[in-house]
């Protein structure tokens, strides 16, 4: 029984629905075909292969997968695909939006609750997406008293700086968006913006709440910055390269996480304060200071942060994975494609479709795609655990860990791979390679 | 012909500059702070421009990442009465433009003198490894000189922030 609308009638809706049809092939034929040819008459078509491009002859193309395929093949290995699309922001969105929901249901069968039940009948699938809905549909306030500038744009730079972290993440051979040489300096100098961007929002929000966790953010994240920094270098000791292909490239045959573990703890710990979960959620600390530096942001800005903040969160578990975790070497599980497909063509029933190019990616990117999502996934899940375990610590406690344990930490795996690599065991020329 | 590259030039050009002039004028200090950013974000393009993007990148997480943050930090704490006295006057801010136009003059002349008349827009991006080796063996002396001087002021900044009152009374640990 839905109370949203009492009065409905199944007939009535599917004769509105006819009633649409029928204008919209009415306005259609009377209008819009005119205005098509109109237009067409004015334009000058391409000349393809000797054909002129009507209209006509692009459905007709469109129509054949053996023409379409060749030009969709293009397109994926455009740069405007690479951003949009697969190993940029859409494959990242779609991972981001994925473990908001996989978040709420993971802490709550730890915790024995349910989590999200209704939405979606099925363990409420929809969730997210009625979430975004409202996100959407509610009203942008802005506080009177607040700097707007600042406070507009805020978010947005937030999303963009996360975006341009995640460009740099590679997820297959030859699948990353922006491939520099500097490409861990880079990351360096990216995550260097979120604090700027989390306390200038914060102050412009001209809220008591907002400013403290502003100035919270930016105690955590430069202090846990130092150590993030220092617990990779050890890992840029071994391999010798800042680019970050080259260091996945270099672990074919075995993780640096065998050779660097105290590295990868050291690293994992800054993750979690860099991305303010718990046990490092002060910034956010919802029982002390509402919401932190997030308190102001309503509607759409406030899902822009989320969005922000759970790419964010990929990017830095890709980060891990590439950098310890072997990125996306693993053994080849992927079943090879069957050369008859390209050449004897797909016998589905009556009908054989003989299709030139069908294996849009190779093999050995959709094996690399499938071990580099397996073991990001495993590591956002282990940045998940922690907040349906631990609680929050003080903020003495976090710049104590922050600034003394994991700073000399970090030193000790730097002397490690200093003395392999001077032992002549890793690195050019060494006993393992 | 305006290639590319002189139009990314120009354009980072007046984004430094601009900002530069906004860092100095403006009355509000977050906005200065923010142009003063932008102006060394313009810095770091120029580094990418001259195929350095090791110094750009460290020229964004050193300058923009650590310094402007700083400069922030102490915008916002530091009441304002305190660092912002009206001393305006006319005839300095004269003077200070007709300092810098001079200088740039002198400096143009120089630049312009020496020869160094074009850039070179398609040679190979600087190796960073080239650059570490060079640190070890021509410029150790150097490296020498900034390792010390940075312990010291590490250390001194230690004995600063060092307060014998502040010990742990009030810690439940």
């Amino acid at each position: 029984m839905s109370t949203i609308a009492p009065q409905f009638r199944l007939s009535r809706f599917v004769a509105s629905l006819f009633d649409i049809i029928f204008w919209v092939i009415l306005i259609f034929s009377l209008v819009g075909l005119p205005i098509v040819f109109i237009v067409l008459f004015y334009i000058k078509m391409p000349v393809i292969n000797g054909q002129m491009l009507t209209p006509y002859l692009a459905l007709t193309w469109m129509a054949d997968p053996s023409r379409t395929l060749p030009i969709i093949k293009t397109l994926i290995h455009t740069t405007f695909f690479h951003v949009l699309a697969f190993p940029g922001f859409g494959f990242a969105a779609l991972l981001a939006a994925a473990t908001i929901f996989v978040e709420r249901k993971f802490l709550a069968k730890i915790q024995l609750r349910v989590g999200p039940l209704y939405c979606g009948k099925v363990e409420g699938i929809l969730q997210l997406m009625g979430d975004g809905l409202k996100l959407i549909s509610k009203e942008i306030i802005i506080p009177a008293k607040a700097d707007k500038p600042i406070f507009w744009v805020g978010p947005l730079l937030f999303v963009g700086t996360a975006g341009a972290f995640v460009s740099l993440i590679p997820v297959a051979r030859g699948w990353v968006v922006a491939n520099p040489a500097v490409g861990l300096l880079a990351v360096f100098a990216t995550i260097g913006f979120f604090p700027i961007i989390s306390v200038l929002t914060a102050w412009a929000a001209n809220n008591k709440w907002t400013f403290i966790g502003g100035l919270r953010a930016l105690h955590q994240m430069i202090a846990f910055e130092i150590p993030l920094i220092l617990s990779l270098l050890s890992i840029v000791i071994m391999t010798g390269t800042l680019n970050l292909s080259q260091i996945a490239e270099s672990q074919q045959h075995y993780w640096w996480i065998v050779f660097a573990p105290i590295s990868a703890i050291v690293f994992f710990i800054c993750i979690l304060a860099e991305l303010e979960r718990i046990p490092f959620d002060l910034p956010e600390a919802e029982s002390e200071i509402v919401a932190g530096w997030l308190t102001e942001f309503s509607g759409m800005m406030y899902g822009l942060i989320q969005l922000g903040t759970y790419l964010k969160l990929y990017a830095f578990a890709g980060l891990f994975t590439v950098l310890f975790l072997g990125g996306w070497n693993g053994p080849m599980v992927w079943p090879p494609f069957p050369a008859d497909i390209v050449t004897q063509g797909i016998t589905i029933g009556p009908i054989t479709a003989k299709i030139a190019g069908l294996p849009l990616f190779d093999q050995d990117m959709l094996n690399g795609t499938l071990w580099f999502v397996i073991k990001t996934v495993g590591v956002i899940l282990l940045i998940l655990l922690p907040r349906g375990v631990f609680p929050r610590i003080r903020i003495d406690m976090l710049l104590h860990t922050g600034w003394y344990k994991l700073i000399g930490l970090a030193f000790i795996n730097i002397f490690i791979a200093l003395g392999l690599l001077y032992a002549g065991i890793l690195g050019p020329g060494g006993l393992i390679q | 012909m305006l290639h590319m590259v002189d139009a990314v030039f120009l354009a980072l050009s007046v984004l430094t500059i601009g900002s530069a002039i906004v860092a100095l004028e403006i009355r509000s200090l977050i906005y200065g702070s923010i142009a003063l950013m932008l102006t060394l974000s313009g810095i770091a393009g120029f580094f990418l421009l001259l195929d350095a993007p090791f110094v750009a990148m460290f020229q964004l997480s050193v300058y923009v990442g650590s310094i402007a943050v700083l400069i922030l930090f102490t915008v916002m704490l530091v009441r304002r009465e305190l660092i912002f006295n009206k001393i305006e006057d006319k005839r300095r801010r004269y003077a200070g433009i007709g300092l810098m136009l001079a200088l740039m003059l002198g400096i143009g002349m120089i630049i312009i003198g020496s020869g160094m008349k074009s850039m070179e827009t398609n040679s190979p991006s600087v190796d960073y490894k080239k650059i570490g080796e060079d640190f070890l063996t021509y410029y150790s002396p150097a490296l020498i000189v900034m390792a010390l001087i940075l312990a010291s002021s590490v250390i001194g900044a230690l004995t600063l922030a060092r307060r014998e009152d502040m010990t742990n009374e009030q810690r439940a640990n």
